[in-house]
């Protein structure tokens, strides 16, 4: 499968948590050719802000692994053979996520310049090169390929759609929001 | 000597006196209008935008006019080392150039301003309104302190995350690493606080410890340090001896990304979900219905779900929640966090997204410190939410003798 038909994927479930209210960004994981994993971004339902379409996705992936008793090695090893296509760039938290488990490549959409941690705003796949305090290879940061703009006029049309139906949960504005007719 | 409350700077503090090679030229003042236009459209000084790009001296009881023609490639001698659009106006006014200094940060003081001016014309905008609502109260100094205490008393191996809500001084939720087995899903349920009674009192947890610190040598030693996941992220993958790998029934053993803060916003979620299940605040309704007018014509699928959705929140609310009339939390808008070390950037993003007004932290965290030791997240300007920075600081007695701390206030 190309990298557009894992985007496609990615983005069916972009659409899912668009037609749940939530901000449309989805994912699936991809680990020899196939998918074994999918989330899309659940922070409405959740009201918790960090349950973006990634984090979702890790969660099926660990819960899977360890009730097959795979030990932490063993998932390390697994995460190091995964692949992400994600509709948009992973932010700052999802981006440290990535390097904390040692993901091996990222595919996404569209740029996020508020907080992209891919590039845009920081850039957490590149990994650091300082030697840290230990000098050990445990606590040393691990980077990512990261590859952006595969099928990103998809996801951004999504994020459209989402503001003009306006996010149930946002604080109440200051001024009122002006939706831009067409 | 006193705790002490110190804040984390959303920009590094700058040395001062730093400059940097710029290349100017004199000017003719009746072309001065013109050359700036040009230049600022061909050669904008981005990153200088502090940096006035014209300079009047008194020279011979002259004024004389110089301007910034581009930064200084420093390898390569004036005349060739500037871009062509910039060679062409050097060029069309027949300008000697020359190098010059000017301050590389805005002036973050007066004194530092006029300094500066005496190299090259600057601008100082003074810092506005630090304090107010993100900042802190003098008479709040006594319960922030006690709840770092309350944090460090948690924290016997690695980070704690007390979750407060400072109108109210309660505690909205609690939580530790739970990156390993053996560090917190085990004490689980003395982390998770989210009984029927929704929340505890400060007062009571301080009353639950004898008062004692018990940081002591934990927190200072190296090989301690390494058992904070936000220090050692990447050392989840190192199984340890004691662990023996049993399989999960529908949870986690263990979870790289379960960093005491995480687990401390998705227990304060839990809670929101539990205390507000119903969603019914009249702000989010009248948001919902102010949606469906804007719903535009060509997304007909819409339309049906948002309609269920507001039949069910009916029902919902015709259950009769206790806390119907309070208004819901919008994620952890104004609430503040206190966590033992600093968080690395995952943590700090998450920070972000749930917006919480004020971080506090004891002890800096130098590997991937996201709060001033190696990032400065809390001032990137592009993100949607800024919360305020604090590190608290301790007298070093209270470190080593675990027994005594110093009284309140």
């Amino acid at each position: 499968m190309s990298a557009t038909a894992f985007m496609e994927l990615a983005l069916d479930q972009a659409k899912f948590a668009l037609d749940n209210l939530e901000v449309p960004v989805g994912c699936v994981i991809v680990e020899d050719g196939k998918v074994i994993a999918s989330g899309s971004n659940r922070t409405n339902a959740t009201r918790n802000a960090t349950r973006h379409a990634e984090m979702e996705a890790i969660d099926i992936l660990l819960q899977e692994w360890q009730s097959i008793g795979l030990d932490q090695t063993l998932v390390a090893d697994k995460f190091a053979g995964c692949d992400l296509y994600v509709t948009c760039e992973p932010c700052i938290m999802c981006a440290s996520a990535l390097s904390i488990l040692g993901i091996r490549e990222v595919y996404f959409g569209c740029p996020n310049d508020k907080f992209g941690g891919c590039g845009s705003v920081m850039s957490l796949h590149e990994s650091l090169s300082s030697d840290d305090l230990t000098g050990s290879q445990d606590t040393r940061s691990r980077g990512f390929k990261c590859t952006g703009g595969i099928m990103a006029e998809e996801a951004v049309a999504l994020f459209r759609n989402f503001y003009e139906q306006g996010n149930p949960n946002a604080p109440k504005p200051h001024r009122p929001v002006r939706v831009d007719q067409q | 000597m006193a705790w002490e409350l110190i804040e984390v700077a959303g920009n590094p503090t700058p040395l001062p006196h730093s400059t940097v090679d710029v290349v100017a030229a004199k000017i003719e003042s009746k072309v001065a209008n013109t050359v700036i236009r040009q230049l600022n459209q061909v050669c904008p000084l981005e990153n200088l935008r502090h940096v006035k790009r014209v300079r009047r001296r008194i020279e011979c009881e002259k004024s004389e006019l110089s301007i910034i023609l581009c930064l200084s490639t420093r390898t390569e001698s004036c005349k060739n080392g500037f871009p062509e659009d910039v060679q062409k106006v050097v060029e069309a006014y027949q300008l000697s150039p020359f190098i010059a200094k000017v301050a590389s940060y805005p002036a973050m003081s007066k004194e530092e301003w006029e300094e500066q001016c005496k190299l090259w014309p600057t601008s100082y905008h003074p810092l506005h309104d630090t304090g107010g609502a993100s900042g802190f109260k003098e008479e709040e100094l006594p319960s922030i302190f006690d709840c770092m205490r309350s944090a460090i008393q948690l924290s016997e191996v690695g980070n704690t995350a007390i979750i407060v809500d400072p109108s109210s001084m309660q505690i909205i939720s609690k939580a530790t690493d739970q990156t390993h087995q053996n560090c917190g899903f085990l004490k689980r349920n003395s982390c998770v606080d989210v009984g029927a009674d929704g929340a505890r009192y400060l007062a009571d947890t301080t009353e639950d410890n004898d008062g004692r610190l018990l940081l002591t040598s934990s927190h200072v030693s190296h090989r301690l340090k390494l058992e904070v996941s936000c220090i050692n992220s990447w050392g989840w993958t190192k199984q340890r001896s004691s662990e023996k790998t049993l399989s999960s029934e529908g949870g986690f053993l263990w979870h790289p990304l379960r960093h005491a803060a995480m687990v401390a916003i998705e227990n304060a979620a839990e809670r929101d979900r539990k205390m507000f299940h119903t969603s019914n605040s009249p702000r989010t309704e009248s948001n919902l219905n102010g949606d469906m007018e804007n719903c535009s014509d060509n997304e007909p699928t819409k339309r049906p779900k948002i309609v269920t959705k507001d039949k069910e929140q009916a029902e919902h609310q015709d259950c009769g929640s206790d806390l119907s009339g309070m208004n819901r939390p919008y994620l952890c808008t104004g609430f503040d966090i206190y966590l033992v070390w600093e968080p690395c950037t995952m943590c700090a993003m998450a920070l972000v997204h749930q917006r919480f007004k004020r971080v506090f932290y004891a002890f800096p965290n130098p590997i991937t410190g996201a709060l001033g030791s190696v990032y400065r997240l809390h001032g990137e300007k592009s993100l949607n939410h800024h919360y305020s920075v604090f590190r608290v600081k301790m007298p070093e007695p209270d470190l080593n003798v675990s027994s005594d701390y110093p009284e309140k206030g």
